[in-house]
This record gives C-alpha cells, sequence and structure tokens, in this order.
C-alpha cells in the first residue's frame, strides 16, 4: 500500500509558507496513492510558475517544461506511450494566458490527460501582476488603476467546448479535492479542474477567509453534470456580480463522447513508444513512386 | 541518337488542372524511359490568376529547368505572351482559338479548340486533358502511353471520369494528327522499363521519415511543408504514425517533444514563419536534450511574404534560432534523393545527441518531381537497438560524460524516474541555481556538439578541390549550379563545385581543403545578403569573390547560373 507520504519528494521546497499549493499538492499525493498507482508508471507535464514546481515535490517521471506549453507536451508524451498516467499542471497565467488556445483544444481533443490548474487570480512568480482570472478592477503595480477586463471564466470555457470533465475544487478542501481528482485521474478523456488557490503574499482579496465563506459542494444541490443548461448557469456564480454570492465547487459538467486515445486508429496498433520499423513497409511506401515501363 | 533535352511549358490559371497535364505528360515520359524534371511556379490563390508548370524532358539525368522551352501550352491564350521570351525561336505555342486572344508572335502556332472539343468528348472541365492530348500529338508519341497516367490521376473520381478524360485527350491527340501538325522534335520511348521513381522533394522527406521509424508527426499547414504532412498523414496508419493536425506551430513542436521525451522519435514540418513560433520549443529540446527533428521550408519573408514561392533566407536564422546557447545540426538537402538521406541521418544525429537536428529545404526542393534511380534504406540505423542502459541504482538524466551525451532513458520504465526540467538542472535533473552546476552543464551540452561533427556528411566537391574559381551553394541550387559549371567547364573555364548538405556544425576542414588552392571563390544563393558568404568568412575565413544572387521568389536558371559565374570568375564584383 503506498500511502501518500510514499509520493513526498524529499528536498527544499520553494513556495512562500502558507501558500495554497501546499493543499493541492497534498491532495494530489492523497489522490495518487488511493488509486494505487506506481510512482514509475506517472509523468506529471508542467509549466511555469510557482505551480509549474510541483512536480519537483512529488516523487514520479516528470517533464518540467515551458510556460503555457504543458498540455500538447503532455500530449505528445501520451500519445507516444498511452501506459503512462499524464497529469498537466500550471498556474492560471500558464493555463489561461499564455496556453489559453492549448487550453480550447485540448477540451476539443479530449485526451486522457488530467489537468489541474492552480487558480489563484494572479501572477505569482513575477512578483504580483494581474491575471486571467482577476476580477475586473483588481489593482497591481502592472494594473495601478485595476484592471479593466472581466476575468476570464475557465469552467464556462470548458463547458461551452464540450468538456467532458469540467470540475472546481478548492487548495483549503483537502478532502473535496481529493475525491475531484481520484475522479478527474480515473477519467477517461481530459479530467480538468480549476483549483481555487489563495495567494497568501500577492492577492489580498481572494484569501483563504474570503474563499471558505462562499464554497459549497455542487453536489449537495442536486446537480446533474449532464445538464449543460445548468452546468453554464453554475459556472457562471460569482461574488463578483453578487456580493452575496457563492461559489460552487465540485463536476460542472461531463459530456459524454469518447476520448480522444480512443479513436486514434494507430494505437490501436499498441503504445508508438514499442513500435519498431519495418523495412518491407518503407519499402512498399518506395515503391509506390516508382513507374515502370510497361503494366 | 542525338540526346534529347526538351523543355515544355504550361499555363493557365490557378484551377484550370495544369498538374494534370504536367503530370500525365512526365509519367507518359519517364515510362518511356526518359529523365523528367518538373517545377512549378503557382500563385496564392485557389482560383485563376497566373500559373505554370515547367517540364523537362531528357536521355540524360537533369536537376533543373530547360533553359527555353520547345512548347508552350496555354490553357488560357492570354497567359501564352507571358512566356514567349523563354520559347526557343523554332517552339510552338498550343492555344484554343476560341480564347479570342493569339499572342502576338512570329513563333508557330497550333489552334486546337480545347474546351469545344471537351465539351464533345466529356465536359468542359476536361479541357485540361484535351491538351494533353494534343501535345502527346505534336511530340509523336504513342496515345495509348496516356492511359495508365489518367488512370492513376482520375482513379479516385471513378471509372466513368477517367474514361471522360481519356476520351478528350484521345480528340485532341486525333485533332492534331489530322491537322498534321507536329513539334521539331519527336520522343520516342527509348527505354522498355527504366523503373525510375518519381517523386518531390517533400515526398522523399516524408519518406525519409517513414524509413527513420518516425512515431509521431505534429504539424499546422503552411507552404512549402504541407504535402509533407499530408504524406505523413496518407501513409499514418502503414507505418504506424501518430499525425496531429494540431493547433499551432508551438503546439507542434511541443507535442513532438512530448513524444520525444516518452521515447518515439517526433518531427514537425513548417515553413520559416511557424518555426519563427517554435523556436521557443527548440531551445526547450537544446535544454531539456530531447531528440526533435524539425523540417523548415523556406519561402521569401520576411513575414507572409510570397507564400508559395522559394528561397535560401532562413539559413542563418535556423543556425541561431532559439534562444540561449546549445549544440544543433542543420541539414540542407538539395533533391529527393538528398532529402530521403538526409532526413534519416538527422533522426540518427537527434537521437545520439539527444539534440534538435533543422532539416532544412525550400519551396522550389519540396514540389519540384524529378526521376531518380533508387532509395536505399541504411539498414543498420534501422535496426538500431533500443536505446535504454537500465542504470545501476538511482538514474540521473542527465548524467556528466566526457562526450557531453548522458544515457537516455524512457519514463515508464520499471522501478527508474526520468526529470526533466527546463530550468537549469542538476544531474538529476531537478532545479539548480547553482554557478558551479551552470558552468558544467552548459559545457557537457556544449561539447556534443564535437560528435554531431563527425556524424555529419562531408560536402559535394566537383570535379575537385582547388579549381581556379570555386562556386559554392548549399540546398535546393545544386542542380542548376553543377550543370552551369559542366558548361562553363565545357567552354575551357577552370571551375569547380563547392556543394554543402550538411551544414552545421559547418564543415570548416573540408571547406578549407576544397577552397584554399583557388584564386577566387563565389557563392550562389538564392537570398539578397549572401548567407552563404557570410557564413565562409565567419567560420572558414574565406572572404567570396561574389555572389550570384536570386531573390524574387523563383529558382535559379542555369543559364543565368552560368552568366554569374562567368562573369564573377573574370574579375569583376559584385
Amino acid at each position: 500500500m503506498l500511502t501518500a507520504e510514499y509520493w513526498s519528494r524529499a528536498g527544499e521546497n520553494a513556495w512562500c509558507p502558507g501558500c495554497g499549493n501546499f493543499g493541492i499538492l497534498s491532495a494530489l499525493k492523497q489522490a495518487l496513492a488511493e488509486l494505487q498507482l506506481e510512482p514509475w508508471r506517472v509523468c506529471i507535464v508542467s509549466g511555469i510558475g510557482q505551480a509549474g514546481k510541483l512536480p519537483h515535490y512529488v516523487k514520479c517521471n516528470f517533464l518540467h517544461g515551458l510556460h503555457g506549453r504543458a498540455l500538447p507536451t503532455a500530449i505528445g508524451v501520451k500519445l507516444a506511450n498511452p501506459g503512462l498516467k499524464v497529469i498537466a499542471v500550471g498556474g492560471d497565467g500558464d493555463m489561461y494566458g499564455e496556453g489559453g488556445g492549448a487550453l480550447l483544444h485540448a477540451f476539443r481533443r479530449n485526451p486522457e490527460i488530467a489537468c489541474f490548474v492552480h487558480n489563484n487570480g494572479v501572477y505569482g512568480l513575477t512578483k504580483g501582476q494581474a491575471s486571467p482570472t482577476s476580477a475586473a478592477g483588481f489593482r497591481t503595480r502592472a494594473t495601478p488603476e485595476g484592471t479593466a477586463l472581466p476575468g476570464f471564466n475557465p469552467l464556462a470555457a470548458g463547458i461551452a467546448m464540450s468538456g467532458t470533465f469540467v470540475a472546481r475544487g478548492f487548495a483549503g478542501d483537502r478532502e473535496g479535492l481529493t475525491r475531484l481528482m481520484v475522479l478527474a485521474l480515473k477519467h477517461k478523456g481530459f479530467g480538468f479542474i480549476d483549483i481555487l488557490q489563495p495567494c497568501v503574499t500577492y492577492n489580498k482579496v481572494n484569501t483563504h477567509k474570503w474563499y471558505q465563506e462562499r464554497v459549497f459542494d455542487i453536489g449537495t444541490r442536486q446537480h446533474d453534470p449532464l445538464d449543460i443548461e445548468r452546468a453554464l448557469e453554475r459556472a457562471r456564480e460569482w461574488p463578483e456580480a453578487d456580493p452575496e454570492g457563492r461559489i460552487p465547487l465540485g463536476l460542472f459538467y461531463s459530456a459524454q463522447r469518447p476520448s480522444y486515445d480512443e479513436q486514434l486508429p494507430v494505437l490501436r496498433q499498441g503504445a508508438p513508444v514499442e513500435a519498431r520499423p519495418d523495412p518491407r513497409k518503407v519499402e512498399q511506401a518506395i515503391e509506390e513512386f516508382r513507374q515502370h515501363g510497361r503494366d | 541518337m542525338a540526346g534529347i533535352d526538351f523543355g515544355l511549358i504550361v499555363t493557365g490559371q490557378a484551377g484550370q488542372g495544369l498538374q494534370v497535364i504536367a503530370q500525365a505528360l512526365a509519367g507518359v515520359f519517364v515510362r518511356s524511359g526518359y529523365h523528367v524534371f518538373v517545377s512549378q511556379d503557382v500563385m496564392s490563390r485557389i482560383r485563376g490568376g497566373h500559373n505554370f508548370t515547367r517540364v523537362r524532358i531528357a536521355t540524360k539525368p537533369v536537376g533543373a529547368d530547360a533553359d527555353r522551352a520547345q512548347m508552350l501550352v496555354a490553357l488560357d491564350a492570354k497567359l501564352a505572351s507571358l512566356h514567349l521570351s523563354e520559347l526557343a525561336d523554332d517552339g510552338l505555342v498550343l492555344i484554343d482559338p476560341d480564347d479570342g486572344s493569339r499572342p502576338e508572335t512570329g513563333h508557330e502556332i497550333v489552334a486546337v479548340p480545347l474546351r469545344r472539343l471537351a465539351r464533345e468528348h466529356g465536359r468542359e472541365v476536361m479541357t485540361n486533358s484535351v491538351a494533353l492530348g494534343a501535345a502527346l500529338a505534336l511530340l509523336q508519341h504513342d496515345p495509348e502511353a496516356l492511359r495508365r497516367p489518367i488512370q492513376e490521376l482520375f482513379a479516385g473520381k471513378g471509372q466513368a471520369v477517367a474514361d471522360e478524360n481519356l476520351a478528350c485527350a484521345r480528340a485532341g491527340f486525333d485533332f492534331v494528327c489530322a491537322e498534321g501538325r507536329t513539334c521539331r522534335e519527336r520522343i520516342p520511348r527509348i527505354a522498355e522499363d527504366a523503373g525510375r521513381l518519381f517523386l518531390t522533394g517533400a515526398q522523399a522527406l516524408g519518406l525519409g521519415a517513414i524509413a527513420a521509424g518516425v512515431r509521431l508527426v505534429a504539424g499546422y499547414p503552411m507552404s512549402p511543408a504541407t504535402p509533407i504532412f499530408e504524406f505523413c498523414a496518407r501513409n499514418a496508419a502503414e507505418a504506424g504514425i501518430a499525425v496531429e493536425l494540431v493547433e499551432d506551430e508551438i503546439a507542434a513542436i511541443n507535442m513532438a517533444l512530448g513524444a520525444a521525451f516518452a521515447g518515439a522519435r517526433a518531427m514537425t514540418c513548417t515553413a520559416g514563419g511557424g518555426f519563427c513560433l517554435m523556436n521557443e520549443g527548440l531551445s526547450l529540446a537544446g535544454m531539456t536534450e530531447t531528440p526533435v527533428v524539425i523540417m523548415v521550408g523556406m519561402r521569401p519573408g520576411p513575414a507572409t511574404g510570397l507564400a508559395t514561392r522559394t528561397a535560401q533566407a532562413d539559413l542563418l536564422f535556423c543556425l541561431s534560432a532559439g534562444h540561449g546557447e546549445f549544440p544543433r545540426a542543420v541539414l540542407a538537402p538539395a533533391d529527393p534523393e538528398q532529402a530521403f538521406h538526409a532526413t534519416i541521418r538527422a533522426f540518427r544525429i537527434a537521437e545520439e545527441f539527444q539534440t534538435p537536428v533543422i532539416v532544412l529545404f525550400d519551396q522550389f526542393m519540396a514540389d519540384a518531381t524529378r526521376t531518380i534511380g533508387n532509395l536505399q534504406l541504411p539498414i543498420a540505423n534501422l535496426q538500431s537497438a533500443e536505446r535504454q542502459s537500465l542504470p545501476e541504482g538511482a538514474y540521473r538524466r542527465y548524467e556528466a560524460s566526457e562526450s557531453g551525451v548522458s544515457p537516455f532513458l524512457r519514463p515508464g520504465t520499471k522501478g527508474q524516474l526520468v526529470y526533466v526540467d527546463s530550468d537549469e538542472h542538476n544531474e538529476e535533473g531537478h532545479i539548480t541555481e547553482s554557478a558551479e552546476v551552470r558552468v558544467r552543464m552548459v559545457e557537457k551540452r556544449a561539447r556534443k556538439a564535437g560528435g554531431i561533427a563527425v556524424m555529419l556528411e562531408p560536402p559535394e566537391v566537383w570535379p575537385g578541390p582547388g579549381r581556379k574559381t570555386m562556386v559554392v551553394g548549399f540546398g535546393s541550387t545544386r542542380g542548376a549550379v553543377l550543370e552551369a559549371v559542366e558548361r562553363l567547364r565545357g567552354k575551357g573555364l577552370d571551375v569547380g563545385v563547392l556543394h554543402i548538405c550538411d551544414i552545421w556544425p559547418f564543415p570548416i576542414d573540408s571547406v578549407r581543403a576544397a577552397l584554399e588552392d583557388s584564386r577566387r571563390v563565389i557563392t550562389v544563393e538564392n537570398n539578397w545578403s549572401g548567407q552563404v558568404a557570410r557564413l565562409l568568412r565567419q567560420e572558414a575565413g574565406i572572404t567570396a569573390a561574389g555572389s550570384v544572387r536570386r531573390f524574387d521568389g523563383r529558382q535559379f536558371a542555369v543559364a543565368e547560373v552560368a552568366a554569374g559565374i562567368e562573369r564573377l570568375a573574370e574579375g569583376k564584383t559584385g
């Protein structure tokens, strides 16, 4: 039995004390333990930022790549070796800003990958600028008058793109987040979780207390994740519009369609990493260009 | 029988089916024992405008367009005048009199009612097939020879369509015969079965990737790389390739890197503009030491430039693309044969040295179709062993070594973990900001360049080193340069060729050896600034006396190269 502690990797941690990332890391290790996966069969692909450092603190394979590029890289890993459990990790700047295009297409493609986004509504590693999920009016040194843009709504976007697993978790709700992560990791398709995460250093609005007072489990309100209209309504609930408003957590939407991996004919021949070139097939391909004199 | 060297131009609007005429005629004469070279000149539009194809039919191997055409087939008569300067004095022009336009020229004109015959024997859209039959009659070739190429070209559209096109071609053929018109030259069958391959550079690049065992190809369409991607897609199931059409070039290279990190041979193909978007990924491949092959097709920039045309202006860009310093190889094949072998070599270098390798080509090379003898598979490469060696103890992805290469291990290997980081990292693969580790890692990566250089094919030197004048070029200019130099040597000029395929790491020693006893070095390049000349100066300390340059988006003509070399060889600068 591999415990959550087994998934820890010793070494210095570069996150701020009290950071929401710790709750996410802890839930992830718990989820991996509950699934009884073996570390060598798991691969985390992360982007750049404080969230992108997460794989350094987990005992498994990882590729800590480029800002915004974790998803296409993770898809490449998964296509080459479908036997790996692949997890893409990044922050809100990473997945919703720099990698926003890739995210939309990942929903479309529906690869069998779990995607965990640490969403703290601010750029941390660059020292506190407004991010795509900062609320309108959010003041930073880069936006001294307050950002004029409304925040990006990842859940509504995922639902609109027919995501097959569109969920929201909260770093402060370790049990609920672990449950969602287990489901996302078992999901045959793109298991997406937007994870609300307080930033103790740069986001003084969306604090741990602010979230605690507002979050609730969508599952306690008879939510049906097949109901796209209701899922969109839930995705639009946010305290910005309504000071009394609350923040739903849980699985919002799950479109029923096959994963990309299941549809790709070449994967039915086995894992591409195991395939060996067949000289006869190469010769056949060459022969197609030979022009003989007579029929 | 004197050797045949026949040039033919087919011109018309986009959408009129020029390709059918060119490909079918080429098919006829390849099967009849000739060497054939076909090049495209296509506008970036789907209908209308002015496109043309040059076809050269010869008894000896040819790698460039003919100087002069003996026949001009104009599917739109008003476009004929644009090509008259390229037509030999005794050449003839085939037009449709019903176009209502007759070129003003002293050339012999053959008027065939192409559209009317198409309507009578098939449909108007088959006008091109009528012209095809008429052209074959002018060349006095057996009309039966069209059966097979037409069948192949229209196989996908059903037997009825193929039959109608054949009937139209026959009608064109019979019309010309009835009028008793012929070309000066007759092009009969000269071999029962020469059995040559006839393919484009793009197809050869794709075949090379398949031969190298590529497992994932990710890409976004961009001329001139699209045909490579489509070739891989067509062969995906048979060759066992995951071919991924993705949202942009950024996704393409990162997906290829993900697959390569996982242990599958992976590549992407794009044009210069798409490669700009891939630069960050190229740099990631350098830092993470991930093997990846990137095919970069040159077309004239900057920006969108001339989207469907050719250039050799991205050479220096490819040598320095990507931020930071890391080793790479750049191979610039000249023709289908080199394209096939350079691609296989690219995968081998990428894999052995765990670094990005660029296969640099251009629109002219990718789209030109030509006959070649054969493509031999390098057996050793195909049987290359599993690139894994299980470590004793915990695996360290970036273990120090003399060659700079650390043993590669695939993630998913039982009991082992692979850590790869785009940050500077220690031997294990974890982030570090240590100055000592940084220096060690920079030097480790840099050491790989020495090993890469050993894997490269040396440049081609013809007929030998140290001619009084040496002409230096790379990539697709090879055919025109060799033919021009052969011609000049025939006129008594002491001139030779140094042509480079594997251009980076720059082959300093072999370049110096070939050029050191020469009085005059000239470069021939499809760019404005003389990038090969700059490279010669920068890397080998050799200053070219001048460059023959062309940067209008079109390939060199042999006569133009010969004239340019002759001018510079005489001592003028330019």
